[in-house]
């Protein structure tokens, strides 16, 4: 009885996290006219033409490609950054310590819609305005405080005894910290690693804010391409958000080992 | 030869009122196995970690070897240390883990692998060298921790409690083994514990600690007949010694309703303190007599508690396998008076 109710949670929490996915996916081989027709019918025709249609003729291979330029070099600063900031924090005492660590992680407290305005007329200054670097940069600044925050508990909790063995064993602290530190909180960065991609990769609105050139456009503002003022071309939306996902559920499935290792982390002891 | 010498070294934690280590002083000789024992919070460990270079030395002066080393960073003091809690690296073998002190020292591939292999045969490691400690029981994991201080080949062996966190079966074996391998080695070696059964079955000479300061140095029988303070006396045994307070009365001393021919001392009430061995139930000779509270038979030995008469105070005595006593009994009681000593309750010591 019990295995029954929990079969029927299962799936029906399935179903509400697979089943919009799969509605966009088969959506994604049909046209937009099939689609109005019946907007959940199984495709007929596999119009699997649709996908180059969008990579080419739509420019999502560019936008595929600043997306990936963007994405990756702030999660490879984030991680690195972050890291070393959180081993910092875990690790040392030195003066003002805590209150460091209260104003970075602080700046979650604003959200977008009160920064965003100051942060264009700073990009536009530093002439970082309509540039991958400048948009690289925001994101970097925004997601630090999380990265930092969830790396920082992770960190705290390895022994200290193990970076005091370290030291006696001939170790900088440079060196501890990669060969030590890092390897120890990989399941955490794997966590912040997929939490970073995916924020990153869907962000709409630093980005159509803060880019107006066609060819510097990521996959988040290209999809938007498809929405026009009259009318909507469901078809190849559908098709640009599958072109979209199939990223982020590489790196999901990539790291999603280690992810569930940083969740259930005791993995120090 | 490894010397490690100590003067006046001492430790004061920023925003602390007294000092965690307060002017320590101690010679530790080549080959030697020191001792650090007390209570916790007594400095000990912080006074190892001074040593290790691990914790700044706020004053004082340490040296090894006879250099003066309390600005060398841990790194090029070449010592080695065994940590409570092991501190194995989880994401390495323990192949790795061994060696990870030798490759910082660009010490050669086959070398190192020669040295980690020996090691690991001597502490039957070998079959284990691939597993990560997560893998090992509590046991291995101490001999993995042992076996990277000893493949480093250091000047000096440091070990901060190292058998507490195995199970008592475990800790024996391996007490056992660590002397075999002091002798072995014959390296200098400072060990810190709380446990006086490991000071004293291991160490050449205990350093005991209270307070922060060092209370007596010397060797364990020496320290454990003729302590130093009344806190030595009540921290050294199992159980401690009996302290009584007494009183001088013309040429005799006075404790409860002995009377006791003892040199005179200058102090009138000092304390007096016998071990509970050294107190025997005798009829023959009794210099008091007191009511017996407890009998705790231990197998080997029997505690008894007994109340003296005429004074509100008891004493625990270590009597033989079978003590024919039983509760509320009344028994004379004989003290050994040349292992007594008479302590002044003004500054502690022994008179």
């Amino acid at each position: 009885m019990r295995r029954a109710l929990l079969l029927a949670v299962l799936t029906l929490f399935t179903a509400f996290a697979a089943g919009p996915f799969l509605w966009v996916a088969t959506m994604s081989v049909r046209t937009t006219t099939e689609i109005s027709l019946d907007h959940y019918a199984w495709p007929e025709k596999w119009h699997w033409e649709k996908f180059p249609a969008a990579w080419f003729n739509s420019a999502y291979n560019v936008y595929f490609e600043n997306s990936l330029l963007v994405v990756l070099g702030a999660v490879a600063v984030l991680t690195v950054v972050g890291a070393m900031a959180a081993h910092c924090f875990a690790r040392y005492r030195f003066r003002a310590n805590r209150l460091l660590y209260f104003v970075i992680f602080s700046a979650i407290i604003f959200p977008p819609q009160i920064t965003i305005i100051s942060l264009f007329q700073i990009l536009v200054q530093y002439q970082l305005y309509n540039s991958l670097i400048g948009l690289t940069l925001v994101y970097i600044a925004v997601q630090l405080p999380l990265t930092v925050y969830i790396l920082e508990s992770f960190f705290a909790r390895i022994p200290s005894d193990l970076f005091d063995a370290a030291r006696i064993d001939g170790y900088s602290e440079w060196q501890i910290f990669w060969k030590v530190s890092l390897p120890i909180a990989a399941p955490a960065l794997a966590t912040t690693v997929i939490l970073n991609t995916i924020l990153l990769w869907n962000e709409f609105l630093y980005a159509v804010v803060l880019i107006t050139d066609e060819a510097k456009r990521t996959l988040p503002l290209g999809i938007q391409r498809f929405m026009g003022d009259q009318l909507e071309d469901v078809g190849m939306i559908a098709t640009g958000l599958m072109i979209a996902i199939v990223p982020v559920v590489l790196i999901y499935a990539f790291f999603s080992e280690k992810l569930i290792q940083g969740m259930t982390a005791g993995a120090v002891k | 030869m490894a010397t490690v010498s100590l003067r006046s070294l001492s430790k004061r934690y920023p925003g602390a009122e007294n000092l965690a280590v307060d002017s320590v002083s101690l010679e530790v000789a080549h080959g030697e196995f020191m001792v650090l024992l007390g209570p916790s919070g007594c400095g000990k460990s912080t006074t190892l970690r001074m040593i290790a270079g691990l914790e700044s030395i706020s004053s004082g002066e340490l040296a090894i070897e006879g250099r003066r080393v309390n600005d060398v960073p841990a790194k090029d003091r070449d010592i080695a240390m065994v940590f409570q809690s092991y501190a194995l690296y989880p994401h390495m073998s323990v192949l790795d883990n061994l060696a990870f002190g030798l490759r910082r020292r660009g010490i050669e591939r086959g070398e190192i692998e020669r040295r980690v292999r020996e090691v690991a045969a001597t502490l039957g490691l070998a079959d284990l060298l691939k597993r990560k400690p997560h893998a090992l029981s509590g046991g291995q994991r101490q001999r993995v921790a042992l076996g990277r201080a000893i493949v480093r080949d250091p000047k000096v062996f440091l070990f901060d409690e190292p058998l507490s966190n195995l199970d008592a079966a475990l800790r024996v074996g391996m007490r056992g083994e660590l002397i075999k391998l002091h002798h072995r080695l014959g390296a200098t070696m400072i060990y810190v514990t709380h446990d006086q059964v490991e000071a004293m079955t291991m160490g050449d000479r205990i350093c005991i600690m209270h307070g922060g300061k060092v209370a007596q140095i010397g060797a364990p029988l020496e320290v454990y007949r003729n302590p130093a303070d009344l806190f030595v006396a009540s921290f050294l045994g199992s159980p401690p010694t009996n302290l009584i307070p007494s009183r001088f009365n013309g040429e005799a001393l006075h404790v409860g309703e002995a009377t006791l021919r003892l040199p005179r001392s200058s102090v009138q009430e000092p304390i007096f303190g016998i071990r509970p061995e050294d107190i025997r139930i005798d009829g023959a000779a009794p210099h008091t007599e007191g009511e017996i509270l407890a009998v705790e038979p231990l197998g080997a030995e029997t505690i008894l508690r007994v109340r003296l008469t005429g004074i509100a105070a008891d004493v625990l005595v270590r009597g033989p396998r079978s003590v024919n006593a039983k509760v509320g009994e009344r028994v004379p009681l004989a003290y050994d008076l040349a292992a007594a000593h008479l302590f002044d309750p003004a500054t502690r010591k022994r008179i």
